[in-house]
C-alpha cells in the first residue's frame, strides 16, 4: 500500500481537575472541571458535548451544562444510571480535586438560529438545553420549555429555570402526568425549532409528532443508539479515499473506519455506534447505508455525508473526501 | 392638554445594514484596530461590511459605534471628541458611548429614538475586539486571548495592513505552511525542505482547531543560528505548531530546542474581515531570545518580506477567482488542518445564519 503523507487527526484531548461537586437533584450529581494550570478550555456552543474517558474502555458522553461565556469551566450534570457498564456511578464517585480525562468538546446538537424555539426536557435530558435557553433568552428568541420527569425531586435545575417565569412549564409526572406533546407539538409553525433531549420514548414520540413540521425543524439529542433496521448481509464494496489518493476495499465484516484506519488514513471516532457523531465524513460518491443515530432524515436523505463508524455503502463503490 | 409627543414605534435608526461577508461568522470578536492605534481621535475601519468608528472615552474605555450619523449619512469619524461624546462633523449631532444622539444643534429636544449603533468592545490591551453581530449573544462568546503580546519575556515587532483577499483564503493560508520553501526559500527553516515531512498532527474541538509537526534534529535557518549563539550546521529538533483560535485570531509558534533551552517564535495574526474581498490583516512576531533591537533589525526585513510575499499570493488568488469564478480545490492529505477549520468556518456561519 503506497502511505500518504502521514497526517494524525485527534481530538482535544486534556487531564482536567475536579473543582466542584453539586447535588441539582436525586440521583444527579453536577461536576465543574478546570484546566490544572488554569489555561481556558475549548470553546464551546450550546449543545455541545465531552467525552469522559473514565478507563481505557469506560468513555461517556456527557452535554455541557455551564455557560460558553467561562473559558474556565465545563461543566456536566449526570444522572446515576443502572448502567451496566458503571460510566455514571464513577462520575458519582469523582470529588473535588480528583482528576479526570476529557476529549471534545463537540457538537452535533447546535442551537440554529431562529425567532421560535420549543425545548422538550426528559428528566436528565435539561442538560443541553439550559445553554441554549440562555443564549436564546439572551438573542430575544420567543421560547418556551416543557420540562418532565418523575417527580419535582428527581428534576434537575428547577431553581435555575425559575427567573424565565412562564417560558418554563414543569411536567412532574406523580403531579400532572407525562408531557402533553399532542398540544405542545400540535401545530407546526415554520418559524420555530423543536430541540428535544431525554429519554428514547420521548424522543421517539416526538420524532412521531414532528413528522408533519417543516423539515429540519426537529432536533434531536440521543445518547444510545435508536434501533436501525438492517437490509440483508452487509456486504463488500470498494472504497475511495480522493484526498489521501488511496483505493482499497471494505470487506463485509469491517467498518468503513476500519478500513480506513487499516489504508493508514486517520479518522476521528469515539462512541464507535453512531451517536456522537465524531466520526462524520463528506461523501463524494455513493448511495450511502445510513446506520447513525446522529443525521436527521434530510441529512441522511441529502447523502452529503456520513457517520463511517456504522454506515455503509449500498452499491460497489464509495467515493469519500478523507 | 398636553399631548404625548412619544410616538408608538419610532424609527429605528439603527437598521441592520444589508448582511454581507455571508461567508464569516459575524457572532465573532474580531480586532477593530491595535490598543495603542485607539486613542482620543476618531478612527475609521470597516469590519464585515460595517462602517465602524474606534474612540476612547476621557477614562480610556474604548468605544466602537456606526460610523454614520442618523441625520445624514456623513461619517461621525470626520467630526470631533467632547468629552465622552462623539461629534457628527457636518450635521453636529452629538452621541455618547452607547450610540445615543444625545443633542442636536437646531432644537432643545433630541429626536426620539435617535441613535446609532453601539458595537460591543473589548479591549485587552492589545487589540481593540469588537463585535459586530447580535450584540446580546457577545457577552456569551469569551473574546480570545493573545497574552504573550503583553508579556515582557517576549520580544514583539511587526505591522499590518489590508489584504484584497478574504479572510477564508488567510486562513486556509496559515493552515499550511509549507508554502514558505516556495514562496521565500530564504526565510524557510532547513526543516522545511530538508527531507520527507513529519506527520501532521491535527486536534479538533469544537470551534477550535491546532497543528503541529514535530521535526527531526535539523540546522535553523541561518540567519537564526547567530541568535541563538549556535552553530549554523548544528542539528536540533525543531518544532511547528498552528492555532485556529477563534475566526479572527491565527497564531503560529516556531520552536527551536537547542542544549541552551527551547527558543521560540510566535506569530499571532489577527484577521479583520473588511468586506467580502478584503481582510486586515495585522500581525506580530514574538520571540523568547535573541532581544536586541540588532535582532530585531535582522529579523524586521526577513518576516516584513514573507508577509508581502504571502500578501501577493493571495492577492494573485482573490484576482483570479475574481475574474474567472470559483472552483472546487483540489485537496491533499496535508490539507487535513484547512479542512478542519473549513468545517468550522462553515458550521458557525450555518447556525448563526439558520441555514443548517
Ligand atoms: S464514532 Fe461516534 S458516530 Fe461514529
Amino acid at each position: 500500500m503506497t502511505s500518504p503523507t502521514p497526517t494524525v487527526v485527534n481530538e482535544y484531548e486534556a487531564d482536567v481537575v475536579v473543582t466542584a461537586v453539586t447535588r441539582p437533584a436525586e440521583d444527579v450529581v453536577e461536576v465543574t472541571m478546570a484546566h490544572p494550570d488554569g489555561l481556558a478550555l475549548p470553546g464551546w456552543t450550546p449543545g455541545a458535548h465531552i467525552d469522559l474517558v473514565l478507563d481505557h474502555d469506560t468513555v461517556r458522553q456527557y452535554s455541557l451544562c455551564g455557560s460558553p461565556a467561562d473559558p474556565s469551566a465545563l461543566k456536566v450534570a449526570v444522572l446515576l444510571a443502572p448502567d451496566t457498564r458503571g460510566g455514571s456511578k464513577r462520575v458519582h464517585e469523582l470529588t473535588p480535586g480528583a482528576t479526570v480525562r476529557i476529549r471534545g468538546p463537540r457538537n452535533h446538537f447546535p442551537l440554529v438560529s431562529a425567532p421560535r424555539y420549543l425545548f422538550v426536557a426528559g428528566g436528565i435530558g435539561i442538560t443541553p438545553l439550559l445553554p441554549m435557553i440562555e443564549e436564546a433568552d439572551a438573542a430575544g428568541a420567543d421560547w418556551h420549555l416543557h420540562y418532565g420527569g418523575r417527580t419535582r425531586s428527581s428534576m434537575a435545575y428547577l431553581d435555575r429555570l425559575e427567573q424565565y417565569g412562564d417560558r418554563v412549564t414543569v411536567v412532574p409526572q406523580d403531579e400532572a402526568g407525562l408531557l402533553d406533546l399532542a398540544t405542545i407539538l400540535g401545530s407546526p409553525d415554520d418559524r420555530t425549532l423543536v430541540y428535544c433531549c431525554g429519554p428514547e420514548p420521548l424522543l421517539q414520540a416526538v420524532e412521531e409528532r414532528c413528522a408533519s413540521w417543516p423539515s429540519g425543524a426537529l432536533h434531536l439529542e440521543r445518547f444510545s443508539p435508536k434501533a436501525v433496521e438492517r437490509e440483508g448481509a452487509d456486504t463488500a464494496f470498494e472504497l475511495v479515499l480522493q484526498r489521501s489518493g488511496i483505493t482499497t476495499t471494505v470487506p463485509e465484516d469491517k467498518s468503513v473506519l476500519q478500513a480506513m484506519r487499516d489504508a493508514g488514513v486517520s479518522v476521528l471516532a469515539s462512541c464507535m455506534e453512531g451517536t456522537c457523531g465524531t466520526c462524520e465524513t463528506e461523501v463524494v460518491e455513493g448511495e450511502i447505508d445510513h446506520r447513525d443515530s446522529v443525521l436527521d432524515p434530510d441529512e441522511q436523505e441529502s447523502g452529503e455525508v456520513m457517520m463511517v463508524c456504522v454506515s455503509r455503502c449500498r452499491g460497489a463503490r464509495l467515493v469519500l473526501d478523507a | 392638554m398636553r399631548i404625548s409627543t412619544v410616538p408608538t414605534s419610532p424609527a429605528d435608526t439603527t437598521a441592520q445594514p444589508r448582511r454581507r461577508c455571508v461567508d464569516v461568522p459575524h457572532n465573532a470578536w474580531y480586532a477593530a484596530a491595535t490598543s495603542d492605534e485607539v486613542g482620543r481621535a476618531p478612527l475609521s475601519r470597516r469590519m464585515l461590511g460595517n462602517r465602524v468608528v474606534v474612540y476612547r472615552t476621557v477614562a480610556g474605555d474604548a468605544v466602537a459605534l456606526e460610523d454614520r450619523c442618523a441625520h445624514r449619512p456623513v461619517p461621525l469619524s470626520s467630526g470631533r471628541l467632547e468629552g465622552d461624546d462623539i461629534v457628527a462633523g457636518y450635521t453636529g449631532f452629538r452621541y455618547a458611548p452607547d450610540g445615543r444622539c444625545v443633542a442636536v444643534p437646531t432644537q432643545a429636544n433630541v429626536p426620539i429614538g435617535a441613535r446609532v449603533r453601539a458595537f460591543p468592545v473589548h479591549d485587552d490591551g492589545s487589540f481593540v475586539w469588537v463585535w459586530t453581530g447580535d450584540p446580546n449573544l457577545a457577552r456569551l462568546r469569551p473574546p480570545p486571548q493573545a497574552p504573550w503580546l503583553q508579556d515582557p519575556e517576549w520580544v514583539t515587532f511587526g505591522d499590518s495592513w489590508v489584504t484584497q483577499a478574504p479572510l477564508r483564503l488567510l486562513l486556509d493560508n496559515f493552515s499550511d505552511i509549507t508554502h514558505v520553501a516556495h514562496v521565500r526559500p530564504e526565510v524557510a527553516p532547513p526543516a522545511l525542505v530538508a527531507g520527507p515531512m513529519p506527520p501532521l498532527e491535527v486536534t479538533v474541538s469544537e470551534t477550535g482547531m491546532s497543528f503541529a509537526r514535530q521535526y527531526p534534529p535539523v540546522p535553523v535557518p541561518a540567519w537564526q543560528a547567530p541568535m541563538l549563539g549556535v552553530p549554523a550546521d548544528e542539528a536540533y529538533p525543531q518544532r511547528e505548531e498552528g492555532e485556529f483560535l477563534s475566526p479572527g485570531l491565527w497564531v503560529d509558534r516556531w520552536h527551536a530546542d537547542t542544549p541552551e533551552g527551547r527558543a521560540s517564535f510566535v506569530f499571532t495574526h489577527a484577521l479583520t474581515p473588511v468586506d467580502e474581498t478584503s481582510t486586515r490583516h495585522v500581525w506580530r512576531v514574538s520571540r523568547n531570545f535573541a532581544d536586541s533591537s540588532a535582532a530585531t533589525g535582522t529579523l524586521t526585513p526577513l518576516m516584513d518580506g514573507y508577509y508581502r510575499a504571502v500578501r501577493e499570493a493571495l492577492e494573485d488568488m482573490q484576482r483570479i477567482v475574481s475574474e474567472d469564478g470559483p472552483r472546487a480545490d483540489v485537496l491533499v492529505a496535508a490539507d487535513a488542518a484547512a479542512v478542519q477549520v473549513r468545517r468550522i468556518m462553515d458550521r458557525l456561519v450555518a447556525d448563526e445564519t439558520g441555514t443548517r
